[in-house]
C-alpha cells in the first residue's frame, strides 16, 4: 500500500472519530511540514512550536478538506501560509553591505569551497547563515519564491497550487527579484 | 550567458543546502504534546460548541415568547377602544361588529 493511500484511510477513520488514526497522521505528516518549515523559515527559528502550529491547523481545518487534490498539496499551503505569517513579523532589512557582514560571513563569502566543492556540515551551516541575512533583504513572499525555484526546483505549475498566484505574477516577481538578488552579490563583491 | 552573481549565488544555495533538509524522524515527546494538545482543543471546542447550542435554544425560546405576547397583545388591542370613543359609538349608536 502507497503512503498516499495510507493517508487517505488514516483521514477517513480522523473523520469517523478515531483518535488513533491522529496518531498517524502526524507521523506521517511531520517530515513533509518539516522540510518546508526548514526551507522557508532561517535558521534558528523555533521549528517544533511552528511545526506543531501547523499540525493543529491542519487538524482543525480537516473538515474543509475535500479531496479534490492530494493532501499534501492542502497540508503544503497551509504551512507555507504559516511561515510567510511568521516571516511577516520579522523586520526586512533594506539591503546587505559588505561591512554588514560578520569575519565568518565574509570569509563564506570568499571561500574556495563555494566553488564546486561539497561542503562539510559546519560549511554548510556557515554558508546558511550568509544565505540567510543575503535573504533577509527580501519580502517573505519573494523569500519562500525564490527558495522554491532555485533551491528545491519546482515547477511554475507546482508554485501556482503552492501560493495560488498566476504563472505570469510568478515569472514578473522572479525577475524582479534575481536583480535584486545580482545587485546584493555584486555590492558583496566590490567590497560595497 | 550567466553571470558572475548567479553562479555565486547558485553555490551559496547549493552549500547550505544540507541544512534545508527536513526531519524524518519525530523528537522526542513531539508526538506526545501534539496529541495531548490536540485532545484538548478537541475539548474546548465541543464545549464551545454545547455553549452555542444552548444560546441558540435559549434566543429561540425568548423570541417565541416575545412573538407570543407581542401577538397576544395585539388581537387585544382590537377591541381595547378609548372609553371616549366607546362612549361616542353609544350615543350615536352604531352597532360594533
Amino acid at each position: 500500500m502507497d503512503q498516499s493511500s495510507d493517508i487517505t484511510i488514516c483521514l477517513q477513520q480522523w473523520k469517523k472519530g478515531n483518535e488513533d488514526a491522529a496518531e498517524e497522521l502526524v507521523r506521517h505528516l511531520y517530515p513533509f511540514i518539516s522540510r518546508i518549515v526548514r526551507t522557508h523559515l532561517p535558521r534558528r527559528d523555533h521549528e517544533e512550536d511552528l511545526i506543531q502550529e501547523i499540525l493543529m491547523k491542519t487538524f482543525s481545518r480537516l473538515h474543509q478538506y475535500k479531496g479534490d487534490a492530494p493532501l499534501s498539496h492542502w497540508v503544503s499551503r497551509l504551512a507555507l501560509t504559516t511561515c510567510l505569517d511568521r516571516l511577516r513579523a520579522q523586520k526586512i532589512r533594506p539591503e546587505i553591505r559588505w561591512a554588514d557582514l560578520s569575519p565568518e560571513d565574509q570569509d563564506v563569502f570568499d571561500a574556495s569551497w563555494l566553488e564546486g566543492s561539497s561542503p562539510d556540515a559546519s560549511e554548510a551551516i556557515q554558508a546558511r547563515d550568509l544565505l540567510d541575512k543575503i535573504l533577509s533583504t527580501l519580502s517573505p513572499e519573494d523569500r519562500s519564491l525564490i527558495l522554491m525555484t532555485d533551491l528545491e526546483g519546482q515547477s511554475m505549475e507546482e508554485i501556482s497550487i503552492a501560493t495560488g498566484w498566476g504563472i505570469s505574477k510568478i515569472k514578473m516577481r522572479l525577475f524582479r527579484i534575481r536583480t535584486q538578488l545580482r545587485k546584493t552579490m555584486q555590492n558583496l563583491k566590490e567590497r560595497l | 550567458m550567466k553571470m558572475k552573481e548567479d553562479e555565486k549565488w547558485q553555490s551559496l544555495l547549493l552549500s547550505s543546502a544540507p541544512t534545508f533538509v527536513g526531519d524524518t524522524t519525530l523528537p522526542y515527546g513531539f508526538l506526545t504534546s501534539t496529541l495531548a494538545r490536540l485532545k484538548e482543543e478537541k475539548k474546548e471546542r465541543e464545549q464551545l460548541e454545547k455553549i452555542g447550542l444552548r444560546a441558540l435554544i435559549a434566543s429561540m425560546v425568548v423570541l417565541v415568547v416575545t412573538v407570543g405576547v407581542t401577538l397576544s397583545l395585539k388581537f387585544q388591542n382590537q377591541s381595547d377602544l378609548e372609553p371616549g370613543i366607546r362612549s361616542l359609538i353609544q350615543v350615536e349608536n352604531v352597532s360594533l361588529s
